[in-house]
């Protein structure tokens, strides 16, 4: 395995050297070597990052710009090793054993690919290299290698190297947290393993199956299969498709990408289909294009959660355009490696799809075709005291909608500490700087108690006064106190403010306004 | 052995059937502001003013609990705790954020238009005369309502100067007049009484509303 830490940090930054954060809703998803130094975390607040490093350069998440430029480094590598599985930018995953063999053992392999990249983006970025024998291990693996390789630059990158039959014993050494970091399971859960007492992999391992699937039931499952470096789902038996879902042979060669890509669409829903009446799920795909000239482009593509049609349609536009051979195409071929029974998904009795929704569903896969996944969001409750925390934006690519389980018709409990109803309609991400004073014009504070030092009496919005005729609160948040980097203190007022319109005509307008860091901001607006 | 076919299934189809070719339906308090007691397919109802959020929320709400889809394009500031008390139904509502320029956002909402009943979106200033008209075209066409939303911030509002690319069948002008509940350090907002002027194409002769709304 391949791992390039932060991706999306070292593709943003205009040079090698400067500091960069990759910024995602207000948090940092991504960090350059330059932004660590000042103390710059993953996970913490937009404004936080700028008080430790003020030169610090901003960039959005775009994850298409890191996916094109990840792609120099995927074909670098594919010239050496024929059949690799890119799940996310910034990591490749291949089975070693055939071209270790090959280059003489594993070290010979990782040096020659570590030289292969040494003229690309990469040199310069920390990246590692790790082979064990789970997908687990050897992700930490590689990101021991990358770290240690950050730490020395000076000296050649070693890859991170775990002997056969070693990786069992090699893994329970690791605390469980690694779970969370590489293995997608959530940090509540890993925070609930550590209040337990089980710090390493290794507790987790001697519980037991039986006890974890009692406490936790299919996860706890799943946590046992990682523990003891299984694969994290066990693989089902089903009979593979029939030849004419998963290839598909153009008469007339294919040159234009998107008609390409709407056959590829069409295959993918007929294929996962297949699956789907079989109770199972495709997690691991190997997709296949062939062209006119014989040459042919090979990838294997993996996601844990199952490779969804729309998954299956986005993973060939991400190959394609990889694809430096791009030439008329007359087949396209796509193969199940590894499937897994499909558990987390329960169809209504009735069927509960109307025509409605199969529309509704086409139009999505279609606005994800031409805008990228990144553009056409679900909405997904997640709970939360602050109004942008309650529900989360989710890319509608990760979904099938035809049975949505974002189910969000359930009544979902307001959380303590949140705003009384009605909401505001408007609800800023960024939210706007603005003054509130009261009569003597000072700048309104509150103190340690969430006590007002005085009563709002005007409020400044781009220099512009307006009188606050009514105001209610303050709504204090104070949350994660225990954690320095994600801790939040922030108090909320709601006040309506009297404004003339240019014909003289009144009219009032109720703010939500909140205090944080010393600055006041309007959070929202009920409009 | 006789064959039983259940009254509700076929009551339910009717109805089902009934529900596509009629108007969407609209909760009571905003039905007597729209000229036909309700949202007419293929039509374009124009918010603006300080509550046109909250009220296009409020048009769509009933429709959206009875099985449409409500796509929201380029309103990515819309509350969506707001939407779920006026009754959204989320597991119908999408997010999609065009492209800002003129032609592109055209092709986006017209790709919009083809999947979604329903249709919350803010208009960019850029957008063409022509293009609007083509959008207009294609929802005629496909019967489905939009609802623009004149994003007046608390900057300047929308097109002061320039006319609306949209012709609006309906257009809503919302203006907040008071607000209750809320006391100098008391209580928290709860009612509001807002002025709403209906005018437009469809509309015969423009009307002013007193609308006592508790969003």
């Amino acid at each position: 395995m391949l791992r390039c830490l932060d991706w999306s940090a070292v593709v943003a930054a205009k040079t090698s050297n400067s500091p960069c954060v990759v910024v995602h809703g207000q948090r940092v998803v991504s960090r350059s070597v330059a932004a660590m130094s000042y103390g710059v975390q993953v996970g913490m607040r937009r404004r936080h990052a700028q008080g430790l490093c003020p030169d610090l350069e901003i960039a959005t998440h775009q994850p298409d710009r890191d996916r094109r430029a990840f792609n120099t480094v995927v074909r670098t590598v594919n010239e050496l090793v024929p059949l690799i599985e890119v799940s996310e930018p910034g990591v490749i995953v291949f089975a070693t054993r055939g071209p270790s063999r090959y280059f003489g053992g594993d070290e010979p392999m990782a040096d020659k690919i570590v030289q292969a990249l040494h003229s690309s983006i990469v040199a310069d970025s920390q990246f590692g290299i790790g082979i064990a024998d789970s997908r687990l291990a050897a992700h930490i693996a590689a990101h021991i290698s990358a770290q240690s390789t950050a730490k020395n630059t000076a000296k050649a990158k070693t890859p991170f190297i775990v002997k056969p039959d070693q990786t069992k014993v090699w893994l329970a050494q690791q605390s469980v947290r690694v779970l969370s970091e590489f293995a997608n399971i959530s940090s509540e859960t890993v925070s609930l393993l550590e209040r337990l007492g089980l710090n390493t992999l290794q507790d987790v391992c001697k519980l037991g199956e039986s006890v974890l699937a009692g406490r936790f039931g299919e996860l706890g499952v799943e946590l046992h299969r990682l523990a003891r470096g299984d694969e994290q789902h066990p693989l089902a038996a089903v009979a593979p498709p029939p030849e004419h879902l998963c290839s598909r042979t153009f008469e007339e060669p294919i040159t234009d990408q998107q008609t390409l890509l709407n056959n590829v669409q069409i295959m993918a829903e007929e294929f996962s289909d297949y699956f789907v009446k079989h109770g199972a799920i495709c997690v691991r795909l190997i997709l296949k294009f062939e062209s006119e000239t014989g040459a042919h482009s090979e990838r294997l593509w993996y996601r844990p959660q199952g490779l969804t049609a729309r998954a299956i349609a986005e993973s060939a536009k991400w190959q394609i355009e990889s694809w430096s051979h791009k030439s008329a195409l007359v087949r396209v071929q796509l193969i199940a490696d590894e499937v897994r029974t499909d558990t987390a998904r329960q169809l209504k009795l009735w069927g509960g799809v109307t025509q409605i929704d199969e529309t509704a569903t086409r139009a999505i896969g279609r606005l994800t075709e031409l805008l990228g996944s990144t553009a056409v969001q679900l909405v997904k409750w997640q709970g939360g005291r602050d109004l942008q925390d309650n529900f989360q934006l989710v890319s509608a690519s990760h979904f099938q909608s035809r049975h949505n389980e974002l189910n969000a018709s359930v009544v979902k409990p307001k959380w303590r500490g949140s705003l009384p109803t009605p909401s505001p309609s408007v609800v800023y991400s960024e939210p706007l700087l603005v003054q509130v004073v009261d009569k003597d014009k000072n700048l309104l504070r509150v103190s340690a108690r969430h006590e007002l030092s005085a009563e709002p009496a005007q409020i400044i919005i781009s220099r512009q006064n307006y009188k606050i005729i009514s105001w209610a609160g303050p709504w204090p948040i104070e949350e994660k106190w225990w954690d320095t980097a994600r801790s939040r203190r922030l108090v909320r007022l709601q006040v309506v403010i009297e404004k003339f319109l240019s014909d003289d005509s009144r009219q009032v307008q109720a703010l939500l306004v909140a205090l944080e860091h010393g600055e006041w901001s309007i959070a929202a607006i009920y409009g | 052995m006789k064959l039983l076919v259940p009254k509700t299934l076929v009551a339910k189809h009717s109805f089902f059937e009934k529900q596509v070719l009629e108007n969407f339906v609209v909760s009571d308090q905003v039905r007597r502001l729209l000229p036909d007691a309700g949202l007419v397919r293929g039509r374009i109802v124009r918010c603006c003013g300080d509550a046109a959020a909250s009220l296009a929320l409020s048009l769509c709400a009933r429709a959206s609990q009875q099985g449409s889809w409500l796509g929201v394009v380029g309103v990515s500031h819309l509350g969506i705790s707001c939407a779920v008390e006026h009754g959204v139904a989320l597991e119908r509502m999408v997010f999609v954020h065009p492209p800002e320029s003129s032609r592109d956002w055209s092709t986006t909402v017209a790709a919009v238009i083809d999947g979604f009943d329903l249709l919350i979106v803010a208009v960019p200033e850029s957008l063409s005369v022509s293009d609007a008209r083509r959008v207009q075209a294609r929802l005629q066409s496909r019967r489905s309502v939009m609802i623009i939303v004149d994003t007046t911030t608390l900057s300047q509002p929308n097109f002061l100067n320039t006319t609306h690319p949209f012709h609006a069948d309906v257009v809503l002008d919302t203006t907040t007049k008071s607000w209750s509940g809320i006391n100098n350090g008391a209580g928290y907002l709860q009612q509001r009484q807002v002025a709403i002027k209906v005018s437009g194409r469809r509309v015969a002769r423009a009307q002013e509303h007193l609308v006592t709304c508790n969003y």
